[in-house]
């Protein structure tokens, strides 16, 4: 579903993505740990196509198609989902607004029916129950004023919403508390198809006891330093991450660009 | 760069024209003094402060007639809330066929101001004859039909009141009007009130609004400017806000090429609550300059004021605000809100919030925010699929939200959403808050 080959990436003059090489298949559920700076956000946000990050070298295939062909929303319309650590607040647009034209903006591109506002009423009501948010937080504006937690709960209606085949959840943990976390797990692992596929991005293991995934990787200063399985998330738990350091920094740093 | 000269007002090409419309009696003394006053202005020039952003140049030459009573279809103009408490006026002149006071509580005066001066004998008190505003001068001096509201004491008025005015350019000769309005809330009074301008081709309104809130009264103002965007707009609205009184004024303009809009609004006994809040969309060639003035002239007067402009092409808005809290107006709580959004990169927008503070005791505040759209709620929401140029429609939309919902009557909020949705060339948003 999703193939990175020797992906790097700067944000300004920052080097912050130094020779990524992931393969994810559908179905499959993979972590990205790593200590602060070590270019997990990053990652998820060139995949989404932030126009803040400039890819210098590599590609990415999303079922075939070459990633950096495709703009922001192409992306999410062919099913890419990243799920913001911090999400924007826009006052002035009802979240019910938005999740519906967010919804009605994918049916419309695979042809299906748009949703009416009150068919969408119906529609959303089962999801805002899966999530465990208040109905009120429909005709509130779209993240205004929300805590950080209700801000991920909202993430993930979204997610719920748009079903994507491959969701990128970014830091999902933060601001949440354990129960609502489990929730939120729930949610998410419910969504799971064989047809469906998660990277989560995490600083923390504690999320990936709620998620279970099948592969964890270690981002370590823009690079893949380790790949295993839930028990390497474990020794992480234990160990921290100093120990993957690399010992000394490989002599040829720069990864292959094109820029 | 000043490209008027000084030169009397009255040299003006567009004045002789303005002279021949027929005025009805009453205020000879006001008239007087505004007549007196047009005589010793000169035009204003960007070399004035006051003036330094808005050119008059484009108006100086152009040779207005007086506009005539026209067959105008009103119809979709109607505020269905409004049926039976509504004004209209044609080109300046009163219009009876369309206007119907039916739905009024009985004492409540809504009538021509032309054919009333004896209920009016305060007209003037407010805007006063325009010493240093032409435009003010202009209209008092020379004003024909106008709008006169009254409610008197105690009084709930539920029906919203409509006074539309409407101009319509007939064939090639720009038209003028000068559209007058005189309010009076009594003691407890409570009442809604749109006042609205609407136009059609190339015209010129000189229109001057006087507001008086006694005690305890409640009025909800809506100012609605939706004139063509080759009109020259001017609009003064003078207020006084007695002990207790509240006053809710929102003022949204969509037209003109140039418009004006000086409120001035006086607290002048204690616990007037002011919100006076206002929107200007403006698209290319369009300029749009709001002179506010908020007079704390007693304590314990509460203020509140966002001024939001949209500016796309080369269109530039203008915002100069002063609050002024004078030595008396302990316990003065004021704030003041500009915001600009850019959706070019030769729109302008120029605010200069101002707090002129002379007492010690007082909780006032005052900002200017001006800039683009956020990438990053661009990007936000181009990651759920939405097209840019929907993303960027829908953002613009937001920033007008605010202030458009609190557009007191649902179907005139509807038309203003629709109408800045058209504007923004927004789809598909139509339940949005």
């Amino acid at each position: 579903m999703l193939s990175i080959r020797n992906l790097s990436a700067r944000v300004g003059d920052n080097e912050v993505l130094k020779g990524i090489d992931l393969e994810v298949q559908a179905g499959e559920v993979h972590a990205i740990m790593g200590p602060n700076g070590s270019g997990k956000s990053t990652l998820g946000k060139v995949l989404a196509g932030h126009p803040a990050y400039e890819v210098t070298g590599g590609e990415v295939l999303f079922e075939g198609r070459n990633l950096f062909e495709m703009a922001p929303d192409e992306r999410a319309r062919a099913g890419i989902f990243l799920g913001f650590q911090h999400p924007i607040e826009v006052p002035g647009v009802s979240n019910a607004s938005f999740l519906r034209l967010a919804y009605n903006k994918k049916a419309e591109s695979e042809g299906r029916d748009e949703l009416d506002p009150l068919e969408f009423d119906d529609f959303i009501q089962e999801k805002i129950h899966m999530v465990k948010m208040e109905n009120s937080f429909l005709d509130r504006s779209l993240n205004e004023g929300f805590s950080g937690g209700e801000k991920k709960r909202n993430e993930i209606l979204q997610m719920c919403v748009l079903e994507p085949k491959l969701a990128i959840l970014d830091e999902l943990d933060s601001g949440l508390d354990i129960d609502a976390l489990r929730v939120l797990g729930e949610v998410v692992t419910g969504l799971l198809s064989p047809q469906r596929a998660l990277l989560v991005i995490t600083h923390f293991p504690r999320i990936l006891e709620a998620i279970h995934p099948g592969r964890v990787h270690v981002l370590y200063d823009g690079r893949i330093v380790r790949s295993g399985g839930m028990e390497l998330a474990l020794e992480l738990e234990e160990r921290g991450y100093d120990w993957l350091k690399p010992v000394a920094a490989p002599a040829e740093t720069a990864a292959a660009g094109r820029a | 760069m000043a490209t008027v000269t000084e030169r009397p007002l009255l040299a003006a090409p567009f004045l002789p024209a303005l002279q021949a419309l027929a005025r009805p009696h009453g205020w000879d003394l006001l008239r007087g003094r505004a007549e007196a006053a047009l005589a010793a202005q000169t035009w204003p020039t960007t070399r004035q402060e006051a003036w330094k952003y808005t050119d008059l140049a484009p108006l100086k030459d152009l040779a207005f007639a007086p506009g005539l009573p026209a067959p105008v279809d009103i119809g979709p103009l109607i505020l269905p809330e409004a049926r039976g408490s509504r004004l209209v006026f044609v080109n300046g002149h009163f219009d009876p066929h369309h206007s119907n006071t039916s739905n009024l509580p009985p004492g409540v005066r809504l009538l021509n101001l032309a054919a009333a001066s004896e209920l009016a004998h305060d007209l003037g008190t407010l805007a006063g004859a325009g010493g240093d505003d032409p435009f003010i001068s202009l209209n008092t001096a020379r004003f024909r039909d106008g709008a006169l509201l009254i409610v008197p004491k105690g009084t709930q008025v539920e029906a919203p009141i409509h006074i539309l005015f409407v101009q319509a350019q007939e064939g090639e000769a720009p038209t003028c009007a000068l559209p007058r309005l005189f309010v009076v809330l009594e003691r407890n009074a409570a009442a809604t009130l749109v006042e609205e301008y609407q136009g059609r081709g190339r015209t010129l309104a000189c229109a001057v609004s006087e507001v008086l809130v006694r005690e305890n009264a409640r009025l909800n103002h809506a100012r609605i400017q939706r004139e063509s965007t080759e009109a020259y707009h001017f609009s003064t609205l003078a207020v006084r806000l007695e002990k207790d009184a509240q006053y809710d004024c929102r003022t949204i303009a969509f037209g003109a090429r140039l418009s004006r809009s000086t409120p001035k609004v006086d607290l002048v006994d204690g616990g007037a609550n002011l919100v006076l809040d206002s929107l200007a969309l403006l698209g290319d060639g369009q300029v749009a300059d709001t002179h506010s003035f908020i007079d704390h002239k007693v304590p314990n007067g509460t203020s509140r004021q966002v001024h939001k402009a949209i500016a796309d092409g080369d269109a530039l808005a203008v915002f100069n605000g002063i609050i002024f809290v004078r030595r008396d107006a302990q316990g003065t709580d004021a704030q003041q809100q500009c915001r600009g959004l850019l959706l070019s990169s030769r729109a302008k927008v120029d605010a200069k919030p101002q707090l002129e503070i002379y007492a010690d005791d007082v909780k006032c505040a005052h900002g200017a925010a001006i800039g683009q759209l956020d990438p990053e709620a661009l990007f936000y929401l181009q990651s759920r699929g939405m097209r840019p140029a929907l993303a960027r429609n829908l953002l613009t939309y937001a920033f007008a939200s605010d202030l458009l919902a609190g557009i007191p009557l649902p179907s005139l909020r509807r038309q203003l959403r629709s109408t800045v949705l058209a504007r923004t060339n927004a789809e598909n948003l139509d339940t949005l808050p």
